[in-house]
Parts: C-alpha cells; structure tokens; sequence
C-alpha cells in the first residue's frame, strides 16, 4: 500500500511540471461548459424569415404583422415577387419564405377557402420541422382569432380541445436537458485523456521497464497510476456541478450528494477506459487516436446525449448497452430533470461500477510486469 | 503476494557460491532467434562482462535475467531463484539499471531517490542512510534539489546507478551503463564497480566499449546470440598467444594494410585508429621483415614493434571465426 | 521546396512504418460514417404512449387508433391508477400519456367541447415539443372529422375564413435527418482526423529530443511546418473523399453541385484543421498537454458550436461571435451548399474567405511559434 502512495506522490510530481496542466484541466471545463451550455439549445429562435406579399391588402398586412411580432421569427426581407426567393434560400440568408396571394385579402373577406405557401429549407430538418410547427400554429391561432371575430359565441375551437402538459421541463428549456448531458461529456472527456497518457508515456521514456523490474505489483501500478488523476477528476466535478446548478439555473430536483456519489462512480469507468487504453497501446500518438476514434466518438453519438437511442436501429440498440456514458446520462438526467432516487437508479449504477471495474482488471491484466 | 521464494523454484543442482547460473537460454522472436542456448555462470562478487556487438543478444539476455522477458527455453538462476518460475522474486533480489537510465526527468534527484526508496519498501532509517550513500557515492551533494533532466550526463549515470542499488542488492544489471559519457565520468563508474565487488555483490555488465571489459573478472563474447568465448581478459588474449600483433604507423595507412594482406607472413590486418593491426602466423617473424616491404612499395614506415593483444584484437578475431564458422 | 519536401518525404516515411495509424486514419472514419450515418436521426417515431381511458366507449377507442395508426405512437398499454402512470414515466418506460375523461363519448355526441389531456416527458425538449406537435395535430384532426359528422347544417355556420397552409420543402422535401446530419458528421470526422493526426507531431520530437537536430538544418520555420503536414493533407484528403463517397453510396447524398468546388472546400478546410492540429503542436511542451488541447478545442466545439445539431441562430450573440473560430461552422455552410442546395460559389463565397483567413492565420501562428523557440 505504501508502494502506492509513493507512485501516487511521483505522478504528481511529475504533472506538476507541466503546470499549464493544471490550468486546462481546471479551467477548460469550467469555459467549456459555459460556452457549450449555451451553444446547445434546440430552441429554434430567430427563424430568418422573407415575406412575399403578393396581395398588399389588410387582411395581409395584418397576418404579416402577426409573424412580425412573433419572436421565433425574424423578417429578413420582404422581396417584391415569387421569383426572387431562390436565392434567399440558396444563400441561406432565409430559411422559410412566406407567399401570400394576390387574392388574399378578398378570399378572406368572402368566407372562402385561401392557401398561403410556406417555402422551407429542409437542408436543417430538425428545426425545419419545428419551425413550419411555429408557423403553422402562428396561422392557426391567426385563424382561430378571425374566426372568433366573425362569429362571437359560437364554439369555433373545435370539439376536441388538446390540453398538453409537458412533464419536467414545462418551459420546455433544452437546456436544462442538454446541459446534464454536457458535464457527462466533458468528464468523460478530460479524465479519459488525463489517464490514457499515464502508463503509454512511460512506456516511451523507458521508465516503464524501470518500474517492471522492482517489486511493485501491477494492481499497485494501476492504482497508483489511478488516484491521482481521480482527485482530479473529483475537482472537476465539483466544478461542472457548480456552473451547472448555480450559473445555468439547472433545476435540480435530485439529491446532490446522490449525484456527487454517482459522479464518483462514473470517474471509475472513465479513468478505468483511459488506463485501459493505455495500457493497448504502444505510442502517445496511438493512445491519442484510440482513444479518440474507438472510444470518445462513438460513446459521444451512441450514448443518448443528443440523438435519441429508441431512433437507432434495433440491432444496434444492443450495443449501446455497451457504453458507460449511456447509463450516466439517464443518473445524472433523472438526478437533475426527474428528481428520483437510488431506488429506480441502481440498476444503471451497478451497470456503471461495473463497468469500471471491469476495465480497471482488464487493465491490471494486460499491463503484464514479464513480456511473453 | 508472498515474500518467500518458492521452494520448487531453486534447482537441486545450482553450486551454493554462483550468483548467476545460466544453462542453455534461448529465446526466439517469431523465427529469429536473438540467444540461442547460452551457458555460463557469475560467481558471487565478480565483476562480469558481457560484450558484443550491438544487436548480439546482449539486452535480451539481461533482460531475461531480470525477469522482464519468459525465456522460451533453458533456464537460469539468479540468486538461485529461477527465472522462468517465479520472476518476482528476482526482481526483489537484484538490481537493474538499463540503457536509458530510467529516471524520471520531471523529478529532482531527491525525489527520484525518494520514489525509489519507497518502491523499494526502506524503512525510514535505513532510507536515510542509503540516500546519503548515493549522494555521495554520485557526488550529487549540493544538487538535491536539481531537476534530473538538468543534470549533465555523468551525474544522471550514476544517480541511476544510485536508484538500482538503493536497497543493496547482492546482485546487480547494468545494461550498456556508460552510454554517452565522458571518459572521466566513465572512470569514476568503474571505480564505483569495483568498490561494489569488493563489497561482495555481483555485476553483471553490458558493454560495447572494450577497454571497460579489461575491469572486468571475467568476460563473455557473445555474438548473433551465442557465448563466442568466455574467460579472464588474459585467458582471452591467449587466442594470440602463438601470433604475435604488430603495431605499425605508416603514413599511408589504408595501403598499408593492403600491402600487408598481401603478405604470406601476415595472417589478417585490420586498422586500429591511424595505426595498422597485423597479426603474425609466425611468432619467430622478425616484424622488420614487414617494414621492408612496406617501403619497398613507397610506403613511410615512422615505427613498428610488437605490441599485447587487446581486447579488441580478441573480439574482432573471435567475431570474425564465429562468423566464418 | 526542396527543403519542404524533404520534410515532408520523412514524415511520410515515418508515417507508413506506423501501419496501424494509417490504416485508422484512411478507412475508421468512412466505416464512422456508415454507423454514425445509419445509427443516428431525429425523426421521431414509435413514441412509447400510456392510455388512460376512463370513458372505454367506441369514440375514446376511435381517438387511441388514431394515434396508433399514425405511426408516430407506440401504445405500451393502457394503464387507470395515477400513480403508476408517474411510475412509469419515471423509469422512461413511457414518453406520453393520453388521458381521455369520462362522458368522451356522450359530450361528443352532444356537441360539447370535451378536453382531451396528453402528458408528455419533457426531458428531451426538442423532441417533446415535436411530440406535442403531433398529439396536437391528430386531435385536431380528429376534432374535425367529428365537427363533419355531426354537423347541424350549412344555414347555421357563419362565413367563417378557412385558410389553409401549404407547406414546401426545398432540398429535402422528406424531411430526412439524415440529409442533414450527413454532412454535419463528414465535417465532423474529417475535423478530428485533420487534428489528431498533427497534433503530436511537433510536440512528440520536441518530447523526445529530436527537435534539436532539426534545428540545426537550416531550415525556416515555415518549409518545415508544410512540409509536416503534406503527407497527413493528403492522407486526410483520400479520407475526406472516401467518406463522401461512402455517404452518397450507402445514404443517397445527392450531389447537386459542382466537384470541383467540393474539393476545394475540403482542402481548404483540411489544411486549416491540420494548421490548427499543429498550431497546438507547437504550443505545448508535452504530448499529454498537446492531445487535451486537440480534444477539448475540436471534439465537443466541432459538435456543438459548428451548427451541426443545434442552429447557430439560436445562440446567444456571445456565443456566436465564438462559433467564428469553429472552422467547420464555414465548411458546413460549403458543403450543405454544394451538396444539398447545389449552389454555385456565389452563395457562399464569403464561407471560403473565411476558411482561407482561418488557415492562413493558423499557419502563421505555428510558424511564428516555431521560429520564436528556434531562435
């Protein structure tokens, strides 16, 4: 045990001589996740939108001003004809262009059925589609309300009236979603890094066959190689948790010591995938590219974190079972946005430790002391 | 995780004094085979050398000594623990320092003593004690606090020197110790084997440099993986005991020893520096035999004398009936 | 030149002794593509849905099949007690909720406006607000079929204005997620292959000593940096392409455009991805500072701030301003353009300025960087 703490004192020595280290790894996911939390909104605002007026009449004008007064929507332009709007679209300067007809105005006035034509961009579907929802519900509501004008009284609304509730995020704020699913990330990211340099870097100066030639024991060398890096991920944590609660105004509905515990777990698995990395690999560059391309990227996609598993195909559902970040991302979702408890979460933490642990061993077995 | 050596592992035929006794050790990467069935044995406190060239098997021998690497077969005992069986033990009992002297960089000498002393398992005062040896023994005093990557060769070598023997080991590696250093530092090393052996432990050395082997008690030629010959630096220069070596500058060197070549006297010629290397088949040959004929072909003869074997007279004319053989 | 290419001619060489890093480099992010391209989309489908029917009468019936048959709910069951409902939301079992209040049917017939209640996990808030968008629309429809049928007359119905929207969609008339996650994952991968495959290559000599010897040649900071990232532009240049190639195949990615401006944008945007790749090469002291730099400046901000998910219009200003320096935020807008749109260079032109600027500002700096530690 002595043994461990001594490799433990020499890791810290040794990244202490490269503070600007301690700088990234301490700072980066502070900024990160500011910078990154606001990024990732799927709110859809601001829909640069051009109007083209064919009718000029007041029912136009005042639909027009409808979308003008909508803040989804902002009027880019208001061209003169149909024939201008390709190259609105192709510029990407307007998103959505909206045709009125030039017999608009008398069509409405006459109780006659009228079609307005909505041009969208579909190269960005997802917001495409929320944005022709906005629109399309803009012009509903439009509806609704002329038709309330004409005939006071009469129950024009529709026989069957929707009432929709949104459990957990009322606002429907995609933050408050996505931003959970950044910190899961950027630890993943930044501990996964820190370990999977530890054990190939020696292996490059040669102090690794240094270390295999005393008495020290592999599980002690993975242990070691292990701690430090795990106070270290423990500050992160701390930190992340801070912005995210205090600076974004996550609703946590959770308990924070069940989330901090959680946390404590995950780092197990992350630090656990890096050593084990490690320990494939011959060169830093390898470790890099491993880590990067086999781990990082598909645990990124495949998790959860932003495209919904139940939409992946049903044989590659499966393996996502396979990722640690897949069950972090339903703790730390359901700790923050649900408020439940261990009692629905232990299965995805069993899973976690697991896993950990799983990569921890795989790690001690292949970092042998006696080349074959 | 046991302290105690396996009983099964020490061999009922090892010899109670031998450190070092190795029986037909081989080992095989893919279809090369990088030592193949090598024998000898170290005695207690004997300074061994063990040279070759570079990719003779020199490296993989040690570290199959030490434990770093399975021998695909034969075996050995170091401190009469075998090597194949249970390696850790060895570990615990020996001393290694490689090629590239591993320290840590980013540490300062303290440190790494520190670091290593805890590996080690020192208790605190015997720690104490050992970290003023190597200070001195390094001549580290005054550079406690320097950066490893900032000390200048010779001091890096011996603080790796230092950090192997940190827990006195009875038997020591030293793998192609003195690699990049300057002559006076490489003096000093050999003084601090020799102050070693006489404490009794074992060193196992690599080396290419041939003068260092003359420290040596005993000295193993080891070519394309095999034991070439083995004895005391003057058991080895026997080899010429019936051929003389003549020394000879001449002012065209290279021509010189074509001159030679050509010479029924002379058996092979080789350059040693600016001098010419010609080794006699006769030892009754009067060398000013030779010197005539080099003038006879214009070529300035400033001396020519007899001279001892060196060891590298020895190793290139053992590499040279390896080779042929 | 003869310098550059000297450099260059080594690095090559070194490249192709480490066999397993070419082969990742040339063909993981094609096979990356076929995953990531199959595996991901926002289409929202087979949305898991609990029923709560407490009126059981051939109308509440009627409102369920509707929504199963519109294959965007999944029906997992009809469940009665609240508490099991929030039971199985919270174990994600289920995404929504329809609850259907007793006397559905007789109001109905009635002609009294009955309220239909639909509960929806909010957790994704970007598929809850699709996923009411939908429950809205089918009620609405439903509503209306149920307005045709019980009708009083046409004397009784006021003028009322009846407008309908029709929609059209430009380059991706299905809506298919895949035409627009397609390219975002190309920029996405040719970016961290660009990075990663410079970004220890400076560092790893400086590391190991060897810089030294480099230095002594008298060689300008400049010619070496090129010369270093020749072998790997060309390496990720195939890639880029096999990966293109790839979606076209195995996705249906139209073409519309022109292939010449295509590469154009790829070479533009690779060399200044490697520029930035070396950019932190020079920077950092050691290989562990130099891989958390490369990750931390490309993986997420590739992702996230480049407009490849979430719409950069959306952003707060700040945060826009930082999308600037996101070099695939200007590929994106290239390729979408060519690709998709087929436009010609007049639409995005000024995305290729911007990409030239980066590159060449990334250069610069790494050179700059290069002659201040060699002097």
């Amino acid at each position: 045990m002595k043994r461990v703490l001594h490799l433990m004192k020499k890791e810290l020595l040794e990244l202490r001589q490269d503070p600007r280290l301690f700088s990234i790894v301490i700072l980066a996911p502070i900024i990160q996740l500011s910078v990154l939390g606001y990024a990732a909104t799927t709110d859809v605002k601001d829909i640069p939108l051009a109007i083209v007026d064919a009718d000029r009449s007041t029912a136009s004008r005042q639909l027009v001003h409808r979308f003008e007064g909508s803040a989804n929507f902002k009027i880019v332009a208001m061209p003169g004809s149909t024939s201008d709007i390709d190259s609105y679209l192709d510029s990407g300067k307007a998103w959505m262009v909206l045709s009125i007809p030039p017999d608009y105005g008398r069509k409405v006035g006459a109780g006659r059925p009228t079609t307005i034509q909505l041009v969208a961009d579909g190269t960005d579907s997802n917001s495409t589609g929320v944005a022709l929802g906005y629109a399309q519900a803009l012009i509903g509501g439009y509806v609704q309300d002329l038709a309330a004008a004409a005939a006071p009284g009469q129950p024009v609304t529709g026989l069957v009236q929707p009432e929709i509730q949104v459990w957990f995020n009322p606002r429907l704020e995609s933050r408050d979603f996505m931003i959970p699913g950044i910190v899961a990330l950027l630890l993943l990211v930044i501990t996964t890094n820190l370990s999977a340099m530890a054990i190939v870097r020696e292996k490059e100066t040669g102090t690794l066959e240094q270390l295999n030639v005393t008495p020290l024991a592999r599980w002690e060398l993975i242990t070691g190689k292990l701690l430090p890096y795990a106070f270290i991920g423990i500050i992160d944590v701390v930190l992340v948790l801070i912005v995210a609660i205090y600076w974004f105004e996550v609703p946590m509905r959770g308990s924070i010591p069940l989330l901090f515990g959680m946390c404590l777990i995950y780092l197990l698995a992350t630090l656990g995938l890096g050593l084990f990395v490690s320990t494939i690999s011959q060169t830093q560059q390898q470790a890099m590219m491993t880590s990067i391309f086999f781990f990082l990227t598909p645990m990124i996609y495949l998790s959860g974190f932003i495209f919904p598993i139940e939409n992946m195909p049903r044989w590659i559902q499966p393996f996502t079972y396979l990722i640690p970040l897949r069950y972090f991302l339903v703790i730390v979702r359901g700790i923050f946005q649900k408020g439940i408890g261990l009692e629905i979460l232990w299965p995805q933490a069993v899973a976690l430790f697991a896993w950990g642990l799983g990569m921890l061993t795989l790690a001690t077995l292949r970092s042998s002391k006696r080349l074959g | 995780m046991s302290d105690l050596p396996l009983r099964a592992a020490k061999s009922a035929a090892s010899e109670p004094g031998l450190a070092i006794d190795v029986r037909g050790l081989t080992r095989h990467f893919g279809a090369f085979v990088a030592v193949d069935d090598l024998s000898f044995s170290v005695k207690q406190g004997e300074i061994f050398g063990f040279l070759g060239a570079n990719g003779a098997g020199k490296s993989t021998t040690i570290r199959m000594l030490c434990g770093l690497l399975k021998p695909t077969s034969g075996t050995a005992l170091v401190g009469g623990i075998d090597v194949s069986r249970d390696p850790e033990g060895v570990k615990r009992t020996i001393g290694y320092m490689s090629q590239k002297f591993s320290l840590y960089e980013a540490l300062t000498v303290d440190q790494n003593i520190e670091f290593f002393g805890g590996i080690y398992g020192l208790s605190r005062d015997r720690f104490v004690e050992r970290r003023k040896f190597v200070r001195e023994m390094a001549g580290l005093q005054g550079r406690e606090d320097t950066l490893t990557r900032d000390l200048p060769g010779g001091w890096r070598q011996r603080l790796a020197l230092g950090c192997a023997i940190l827990h006195e080991p009875r038997i020591v590696f030293l793998d192609e110790p003195t690699g990049g250093v300057d002559p006076l530092s490489r003096r000093r090393f050999w003084d601090l084997i020799g102050d070693l052996s006489r404490q009794g432990v074992t060193v196992l050395v690599t080396t290419h440099y041939l003068d260092e082997a003359e420290h040596c008690h005993r000295i193993a030629i080891i070519q394309a993986g095999k034991l070439a010959a083995l004895g005391t630096a003057t058991e080895l220069k026997q080899v010429f005991s019936s051929r003389p070596i003549v020394e000879i500058h001449a002012s065209q060197p290279v021509q010189a020893m074509s001159v030679l070549d050509k010479n029924p006297n002379v058996e092979k010629t080789s350059l040693f520096g600016t001098s010419v290397h010609a080794v006699l088949k006769d030892a009754s040959l009067d060398p000013s035999v030779l010197a005539q004929a080099l003038r006879a072909e214009g070529i300035e003869v400033s001396s020519i004398g007899a001279v001892m074997p060196s060891l590298e007279d020895v190793f290139l004319d053992v590499v040279e009936r390896v080779g042929a053989a | 030149m003869r310098k550059t290419l000297a450099v260059a001619s080594k690095e090559l060489r070194q490249i192709l002794r480490d066999q397993r890093s070419l082969l990742i480099l040339l063909f993981v992010p094609a096979f990356f593509l076929l995953l990531y391209g199959y595996a991901l989309n926002f289409d929202i489908r087979n949305v898991t849905l609990a029923v709560q029917d407490k009126d059981r009468s051939t109308k509440s019936r009627e409102l369920v099949s509707s929504f199963v048959n519109s294959g965007y709910f999944s029906l997992v069951g009809y469940v009665d007690a609240p508490a099991e409902l929030d039971r199985l939301v919270d174990l994600g079992r289920v995404r929504s909720i329809l609850s259907i209040p007793a006397g559905f049917e007789r109001d109905l017939s009635m002609r009294k406006p009955v309220t239909v209640q639909v509960i929806i996990d909010g957790d994704n808030a970007n598929t809850a607000s699709t996923v009411s968008g939908y429950a809205r629309t089918l009620i609405n429809e439903f509503s209306g079929a149920q307005m045709q049928l019980t009708s009083p007359g046409p004397a009784s119905r006021p003028p009322v204005p009846v407008i309908s929207v029709e929609p059209r969609i430009w380059y991706n008339p299905q809506l298919r997620s895949t035409l627009f996650l397609v390219p975002g994952l190309i920029a996405y991968i040719s970016m961290i292959t660009a990075v990663v495959s410079t970004a220890l290559s400076v560092v790893r000599e400086k590391e190991r000593g060897t810089m030294e010897q480099v230095r002594m040649a008298p060689l300008s900071p400049l010619p070496y940096i090129i010369g270093k990232t020749m072998p790997y532009l060309v390496i990720s240049f195939v890639s880029a392409i096999l990966v293109i190639l790839s979606a076209m195949l195995l996705f249906d990615l139209p073409m519309r455009g022109s292939w010449l401006l295509l590469c154009g944008a790829i070479g533009l945007f690779l060399i200044g991805a490697q520029a930035q790749g070396l950019l932190i090469s020079t920077i950092a002291e050691t290989q562990q500072v130099a891989f958390q730099v490369a990750l931390l400046s490309s993986l997420l901000p590739t992702m996230i701030l480049s407009g490849f998910i979430f719409p950069i219009s959306s952003m707060p200003i700040v945060v826009q301003w930082i999308t600037h320096i996101v070099p695939a935020r200007y590929f994106l807008v290239a390729l979408r353009s060519i690709v998709l749109k087929g436009a010609d260079i007049t639409a995005f032109w000024q995305e290729m300025v911007a990409l030239a600027i980066f590159a060449t500002v990334a250069l610069g700096l790494a050179s700059l960087r290069l002659s201040r530690e060699w002097a």
